[in-house]
């Protein structure tokens, strides 16, 4: 079904997303206000050993994505299937089982560690939760990870705080890995590190994938490590998918509006950004547009642009690739 | 050992001496607390009665000590009580919400609105006096404070990303609540601890003072200030005893908690809040240069200090950099570079810790003449601040008073004048506001981060300043608003005629963007410096070569990663601070510290090396 993937990654789905959409706030005993949706019916699958990124501005729901497709939140409609089994209807007991096999890297590496407990004891804590070590063959598995990230076994005995950022993002990444999952979402990994930090993050990440056949989500708002790391990737705008596609194509040659203006402001040592910046700003979740959600800000907006959302079908030249515009065939 | 706990050994050593008097009370040479003797009545202290006697003739001392025992487990049991009860509701409240929550900590709630002391008299009155229900009542009296803090603490530690981490490692409720929460919300808690022991220590002595709590002839603190009240005026003594007794254990209690409380936080003594900008003292020296060319702005040697636990710590050394009129430097660097602290050095104001060492910041202003910034006094630094100097934060969102109105904030910036909001106006205008005049009137939360940045750039260069630093201006932005913002600045050099700029930021393709000249800076130094385009197209330091190569841009398979990390400040490398990292480094590089040379026109490398590699 994948004709995307590159040879090597098997074509039955290891996860799949459908029709997820996520509101939060609203009801309430008082009825405070509209709820505020963050995810749209959002579809996706992802293949094993597959790297899809979600790439898009602050607001558009990629963050809560990530949460979803873990079960980390409930979406309030569409559901994951995760090898065949809805996440939604496991109960709670088989649910954390199978946790075991995905898991997450969070943005900051300073807020995910806790800091109060040794760096070992809580790359351990998969291994214990799920009774795959005792205590001796943990300790053991702990040095043969933090060996694995690029650290010292003798680091385990640390507590968070006496480590740079990179270190902990590489302590947050053994953490993950300890219970050998197949899936990891990794929300923004490198984004709170310096370049030459960030450099080997991304690194580890690619090598870890092709040895141990991880399928991942990576979350972004930088499009070139997404185009570095990613086979596949989605760009979000206010909850919505508006295209997505296979990262070299997409980046070779951009067909929405919004993901041709986000390369284009995308600053870059070689080659200066020339083209005027887009207009205005992401609008408020709270109170999207009508219509497309990008035609407030659209160079190529039309009145039929504000009518009705336009739903995500093939590239009119590219089949593999899919985007949300009214006008993708007059554009393309 | 560390700091904290050393600290810990004078107040637990102090709370174990009241400990042990009160537990061995039955064992010290004392005189039985309840037997009078009439014929002592009042006696002052004495060399049998160090204390002296009460108003029945008891030993003042035994009693204190025998009270102790009293006061002390009556306290404590009921803080016990209250604590586990109270932290029990509500950190259940805090993690499962809902249903729980509801039970839980609005029935506590519910308990908080009563008075405590009307609240301890109904119960006591029901109940009956006597130590019992003396410790009942008080712990269901002070259960509910610590059911509030602990859903408060619990509700804004269960958002936080290492105990989604602990769910998404499949943890059940029971462990995350025990060994994640629990451990995490305990600081605040223990203060509470501390404070409830000493307010459960008052009111059982109210009580008990009232006739409610403990039972006479039993000793008790409460029970002695009450005897002695009536026999004040003959023997002040006696309220004295009790009284210090009471007050000294809640004091040497609160300072116990306080200190256990940083003993127990991993993090502590190790640095603490930056806390404000302030002037850095002005060197000695004159301010005036006759002798120095004009320019805008030169640096040279700049040293800036701290001083660490091993004498002081050199963060910026010997920088060195100038900007010529209507051009913008970028100043490029990792944390840890010195790249923000050398900005702000610029404008004056450094973080507390922070010293000027030596250097010199050379100034030309308007009338021509060539000042030294670190040596100018403070009331003539003020005058350039905000006319001739004017400086862009980083994160626009707290750099706005949330109480003013944006225009008036930005009209602070003006002299006083009429027509301040019409210049005002056309400020916002200038930098692109959408609806200039409604903005004005705007209060801060309803603009959007780009909006608000362009608020403070307006403020900025409000008094069209010779030198504009702007630190990370675009860092907390979205690409496309930065991309805005970028445009703005690039505009505003063109129409603010002759204003130079110094760009602070981490980021190499936003300086190919917006910059002129750049000077890169590496652990507190500047390793290179030159014309942008030349930099980029050929480094002479292998730490600019790098850090281009790390970028993640182009068509190259896999990032080349610069190995380890930035050193410390207190542990700097004795030669090139680059060399641990640096592949091109020769033994010769550990040893001698490389002097930033010119390498051409207008063009300077800190290595060793350059011409080898180049």
């Amino acid at each position: 079904m994948n004709a995307l993937s590159p040879p090597g990654i098997s074509a039955a789905p290891l996860l799949r997303g459908e029709n997820l959409s996520r509101s939060f706030g609203g009801g309430g005993w008082f009825g405070r206000g509209r709820p505020i949706l963050a995810v749209r019916g959002v579809d996706l699958h992802l293949a094993r050993g597959e790297a899809l990124g979600v790439v898009g501005e602050s607001g558009c729901g990629k963050s809560t994505l990530g949460r979803l497709l873990l079960n980390l939140l409930p979406p309030t409609s569409g559901k994951v299937v995760f090898e065949g089994e809805a996440l939604d209807a496991l109960p709670a007991g088989k649910l954390r089982a199978l946790r075991r096999r995905m898991q997450m890297v969070f943005q900051d590496p300073y807020g995910s560690l806790d800091p109060r407990r040794s760096v070992g004891a809580q790359i351990a804590d998969g291994l214990l939760i799920h009774r795959m070590a005792d205590a001796t063959g943990a300790a053991a598995r702990v040095a043969e990870l933090l060996r694995q990230t690029g650290l010292e076994p003798a680091h385990a005995m640390r507590l968070p705080h006496e480590f740079s950022g990179g270190q902990r993002q590489r302590i947050a990444i053994a953490r993950a890995l300890a219970t050998r999952p197949d899936f990891i979402v990794a929300d923004e990994p490198v984004s709170a590190l310096d370049v030459s930090i960030q450099a080997q993050i991304v690194n580890l990440l690619a090598d870890l994938r092709s040895e141990l056949g991880l399928a991942l989500l990576f979350i972004s708002h930088d499009l070139h490590v997404v185009r570095h790391l990613c086979d596949r990737v989605m760009v979000m705008y206010l909850g919505r998918v508006v295209e997505q596609g296979s990262a070299a194509a997409i980046f070779a040659a951009p067909a929405h509006p919004y993901t041709r203006a986000l390369l284009e402001a995308t600053p870059s040592m070689r080659h200066p950004v020339t083209a005027a910046p887009l207009p205005g700003e992401v609008p408020s979740v709270a109170n999207p547009p009508s219509g497309c959600p990008f035609r407030t800000r659209c160079p190529a907006a039309e009145s039929r642009c504000a009518e009705a959302m336009p739903p995500l079908e093939a590239h009119p030249a590219d089949a593999s690739r899919q985007l949300a515009c009214w006008r993708a065939a007059e554009l393309a | 050992m560390r700091r904290s706990l050393r600290r810990l050994v004078l107040p637990a050593g102090l709370l174990g001496l009241i400990l042990l008097l009160a537990l061995a009370a039955p064992l010290l040479p004392l005189a039985d607390p309840v037997r009078q003797n009439i014929a002592g009545r009042l006696a002052l202290p004495s060399a049998n009665f160090w204390l002296g006697q009460d108003e029945y003739g008891r030993d003042v001392l035994s009693r204190i000590l025998w009270g102790a025992r009293v006061s002390l487990s009556v306290a404590l049991a009921a803080t016990i009580i209250a604590a586990v009860i109270g932290t029990l509701l509500g950190i259940l409240g805090g993690y499962f919400r809902k249903f729980v929550e509801l039970v839980t900590v609005r029935l506590a709630e519910v308990v908080l609105c009563f008075p405590p002391m009307l609240l301890a008299l109904l119960v006591v009155t029901l109940l009956g006096p006597g130590a019992g229900t003396l410790v009942v009542s008080l712990g269901i009296l002070f259960a509910p404070a610590f059911a509030c803090l602990a859903y408060a603490e619990t509700l804004s530690a269960r958002a936080l990303d290492y105990v989604t981490a602990q769910q998404a490692l499949g943890a059940g409720p029971g462990r995350i609540l025990l060994r994640t929460l629990l451990p995490n919300i305990a600081p605040p808690l223990i203060v509470q601890f501390s404070l409830t022991v000493a307010s459960a220590m008052v009111l059982e002595s109210g009580l008990s003072f009232l006739g409610l709590g403990v039972v006479p002839p039993s000793p008790s603190w409460g029970l002695m200030i009450r005897g002695a009240r009536a026999t004040m005026e003959q023997a002040p003594l006696l309220l004295f005893w009790p009284c210090l007794a009471l007050a000294g254990t809640v004091l040497v209690l609160n300072l116990f908690c306080d200190r256990l409380r940083d003993a127990l936080d991993p993090r502590a003594g190790g640095g603490g809040p930056a806390g404000f900008l302030r002037r850095a003292a002005a060197l000695p020296g004159p301010a005036l240069r006759k002798d120095a060319t004009p320019g805008l702005l030169r640096i040279r040697g700049l040293t800036l200090e701290i001083t660490g636990p091993r004498g002081p710590v050199a963060v910026v050394r010997d920088v060195g950099f100038s900007v010529a009129p209507g051009k913008t430097l970028a100043l490029v660097g990792e944390s840890g570079s010195g790249k923000t602290l050398t900005g702000l050095a610029v404008m004056g104001l450094l973080p507390g810790a922070v010293r000027v060492a030596s250097g010199e910041i050379l100034y030309t202003s308007r009338d021509g003449a060539t000042r030294d910034l670190l040596r100018l006094p403070e009331a003539e630094l003020r005058a350039l601040r905000g006319r001739d100097l004017s400086m862009v934060f980083q994160d626009p969102s707290s750099s706005l008073n949330p109480l003013l109105r944006i225009g008036s904030q930005v009209a602070e910036a003006l002299p006083r004048a009429p027509g301040r909001m019409a210049r005002v106006v056309e400020l916002f205008r200038q930098v692109g506001l959408p609806d200039p005049e409604g903005r004005a009137r705007a209060w801060p939360h309803a603009l959007s981060g780009g909006q608000r940045q362009r608020v403070m750039i307006a403020a900025a260069i409000a008094n069209h300043p010779r030198l504009l630093l702007a630190d990370e201006p675009t860092t907390a932005l979205d690409v496309t608003v930065q991309a805005q913002i970028l445009e703005l600045l690039a505009g505003l050099k063109r129409s603010e005629q002759g204003m130079g700029m110094v760009f602070v930021t981490h980021n190499l393709a936003v300086v190919a963007q917006i910059a002129d000249r750049v000077a890169v800076m590496y652990a507190g130094e500047v390793v290179e410096e030159g014309p942008v385009a030349e930099v980029f197209t050929a480094p002479r330091h292998p730490y600019t070569a790098a850090l281009i190569a790390a970028t993640p841009e182009g068509e190259a398979e896999r990032l080349s990663a610069i190995p380890g990390a930035v050193p410390q400040a207190w542990a700097m490398p004795a030669g090139c601070r680059f060399a641990p990292r640096c592949s091109e480094a020769r033994p010769a590089c550990a040893q001698t510290a490389p002097p930033l040379q010119s390498i051409g026109p207008g063009r300077a490398t800190r290595c060793l090396r350059w011409k080898e590699l180049a």
